[in-house]
């Protein structure tokens, strides 16, 4: 629907993360480097799933078992490579800590810290945004809309950008929450993060469409 | 509360990265809004297509031995030219090569520039008459041409000719067909290689002798100048120290510091092969004029390699551009190849308006004014070229493709800034991205779209 339509969806996705970006991250060049290794980490994992399950599709989407369990498998792929960032993150701060000694600056603050963290939560958010949302967007510019048969009155397009901010938000900000969880031992931040990730993957596939699109 | 690390590490190589990323950009742009009217054209045959001409009803083995025969075809020529560069170089025709590079930037910002202004202003059929065109054309043509290569002109505007240099001939480049391009850059990649390395390489050869001889090549660069930051300490190259105290080499001397190693850092001041990177050491060896922490910095021996001078190592590059004679087949083209004209001059200069801001790095030696420049990380303009090529094409497939082999770009550019840290000489910046990008390319479009496109259309999101 035109190009400002496009642009609209894309920046409904993008918007906030976009905001945080400018103000936050591009201040300080190591976040922005942040940014860029954690999408591509997200980019290699959603590669690896996708190589995984590529014999199986597509799926026939009659049945919704199928689904729930590639939504089950990424989630599990995914929350593990959380894991495995925060192990790297570990050597990263002791890099980092053992840098500031030698030039002699104080080492790394607590918010420094969590401004890693939600940089690399800000990079997963974003990966997510542009791949899931922004690739299927090109048609959107063009000069007609579609409509989806899980929601008849919505476009898809805002259907899609809608979810890709939602999913945005909560990539950037359980990256803080799972950090904060494994540096303090809290059982219960460490499995808010992947329970949050499964309901969500799980709920925007099956339920409700029916309530929420009704108008 | 005084500053956290967190502010200044990094700095280098987001001055580098940003360039890179803008032409990227705008080369997608270009393909993107250009593209619809480049298919309809018939294969313009140049220097990268003089055995094969790929047609789209080939099969695919006549395809891949016509694209690898291309692609053989145009190292050699390119190698042929880097030889030619290395003897003219030999035998000192200085002032022939800074004019011929004079005129070849003039050719291209004019001619290719020209032409997708031209394209520009059909598709979006924008209101201006043909004389204002070429005035306008004109002076944007001749202020590239005296900001690559005079004195006096702001850092910003070379760094922004650079950039659109190295567009222009990006956006020529994506018109090859497909598989001769793909062939064409994992070739160079080869190349770039073999060249920068091995011990015969022509531009290995060309580092040593300008080396030897402690004088610039004639090379178009890039080179990210750091911004002027308040606090001056923090512009100590945080990447060796970050990633010397990792490796914990404590068998790392101290550089000497000497006099003549003053010749040897401004000599690698110069042009760069467009496939090399150069670190330069921002330190002189001078430390009586620096600040207390300074020299506790630069003395302390654990660091890597110490904040001394570094050997830069520059090396020469011929940009290699291709003409279109004309639009018709069996026309053969001209193979321009522009060399680039020296950096310090400019440099010497340039810094003069950047002393009186950066009082307290500065030295007692006259020629230490381009040690206020110098800690740049100096970027060749064949690797802006070669990296928009990838993304243009992964461009013409699917906006996936576009964003994978950005981030695999832009990855294997971080790689090689690190690997330079570490090791302290010039290093060919196209194997590792371009890898990195032909890898991520293929995976993505045979794996990763498929299996994404079938989830976000059934909206079934994780």
């Amino acid at each position: 629907m035109t190009v400002a339509a496009g642009i609209g969806y894309a920046l409904l996705a993008l918007g906030p993360s976009l905001a945080l970006f400018v103000t936050v991250i591009s201040k300080k060049p190591f976040l922005i480097l942040t940014v860029l290794s954690s999408t591509l980490l997200w980019l290699v994992s959603l590669i690896v799933l996708s190589g995984f399950w590529r014999p199986f599709l597509p799926l026939n989407s009659a049945a919704s078992w199928p689904f729930a369990v590639l939504i089950i498998t990424s989630v599990a792929f995914q929350e593990g490579l959380r894991l495995l960032f925060w192990k790297v993150y570990k050597r990263l701060e002791d890099m980092l800590d053992a840098f500031a000694d030698r030039v002699s600056k104080p080492r790394l603050y607590p918010t420094d810290k969590m401004l890693i963290a939600l940089a690399g939560g800000l990079g997963h958010g974003a990966a997510h945004a542009v791949f899931f949302c922004l690739s299927v967007l090109t048609p959107a510019f063009g000069p007609a809309t579609f409509f989806a048969d899980q929601c008849p009155k919505l476009p898809f397009f805002l259907v899609s950008s809608i979810i890709a901010l939602a999913f945005a938000t909560i990539h950037t900000f359980s990256m803080v929450i799972a950090f904060n969880g494994y540096s303090d031992g809290n059982k219960l931040d460490q499995l808010f993060v992947p329970v949050v990730h499964l309901v969500t993957g799980m709920v925007v596939r099956t339920c409700c469409w029916s309530y929420y699109c009704n108008f | 509360m005084e500053s956290s690390i967190l502010e200044s590490i990094g700095v280098e190589i987001i001055g580098v990265m940003s360039p890179v990323s803008i032409c990227m950009l705008l080369v997608v742009l270009i393909v993107y809004s250009l593209s619809p009217a480049a298919d309809l054209a018939p294969p313009i045959r140049s220097a990268a297509n003089l055995v094969y001409l790929e047609v789209p009803t080939d099969s695919t083995t006549q395809k891949l031995e016509g694209a690898l025969l291309n692609a053989l075809v145009f190292v050699i020529i390119i190698a042929v030219v880097t030889f030619l560069l290395l003897l003219l170089y030999y035998y000192n025709c200085t002032g022939f090569l800074k004019n011929y590079m004079r005129f070849s930037t003039f050719f291209v910002l004019g001619s290719m520039g020209g032409s997708i202004f031209l394209s520009i202003i059909q598709h979006f059929s924008i209101p201006v008459d043909s004389i204002t065109c070429f005035v306008l054309l004109f002076n944007f043509t001749i202020v590239g041409v005296l900001s690559v290569f005079s004195s006096g002109i702001p850092i910003f505007l070379r760094q922004a000719y650079m950039v659109a240099l190295g567009i222009f001939v990006a956006a020529w480049f994506t018109k090859l067909p497909e598989w001769t391009t793909w062939a064409l850059l994992v070739a160079l990649a080869v190349y770039d290689l073999v060249a920068v390395l091995a011990p015969g390489g022509p531009l290995k050869l060309l580092v040593e002798l300008s080396q030897s001889r402690d004088e610039e090549l004639p090379a178009l660069i890039y080179e990210a100048r750091p911004t002027v930051s308040a606090d001056p300490r923090n512009q100590v190259r945080s990447m060796e120290l970050l990633f010397g105290t990792a490796l914990q080499s404590g068998s790392v001397e101290m550089q000497p510091i000497s006099g003549d190693h003053i010749g040897t850092r401004e000599g690698g001041e110069h042009n760069v092969h467009p496939e090399l990177i150069e670190a330069q050491s921002m330190n002189s060896s001078n430390s009586e004029d620096h600040l207390q922490d300074r020299d506790e910095v630069e003395r302390s021996p654990l660091v890597g390699g110490g904040l001394g001078r570094r050997q830069s190592s520059g090396s020469s590059g011929s940009e290699y551009s291709v003409v279109v004679g004309s639009r018709e087949p069996p026309e053969i083209v001209v193979v321009a190849d522009e060399e680039r004209s020296p950096l310090v001059d400019s440099r010497r200069h340039g810094n003069a308006n950047e002393r009186a801001v950066r009082r307290m790095d500065d030295d007692d030696d006259d020629d230490s004014d381009s040690v206020l420049a110098s800690s740049g990380i100096k970027l060749g303009l064949g690797d802006f070229i070669f990296y928009s090529v990838l993304v243009g094409r992964a461009a013409m497939y699917d906006l996936m493709t576009v964003y994978a082999c950005y981030l695999a770009i832009i990855s294997g550019l971080g790689c090689t800034l690190i690997l330079l840290s570490v090791c302290r000489q010039a290093l060919p910046a196209l194997p590792i991205s371009i890898a990195l990008g032909v890898v991520f390319y293929f995976l993505t479009r045979l794996l990763m779209e498929p299996f994404v496109v079938g989830t976000a259309t059934n909206l079934l999101m994780f």
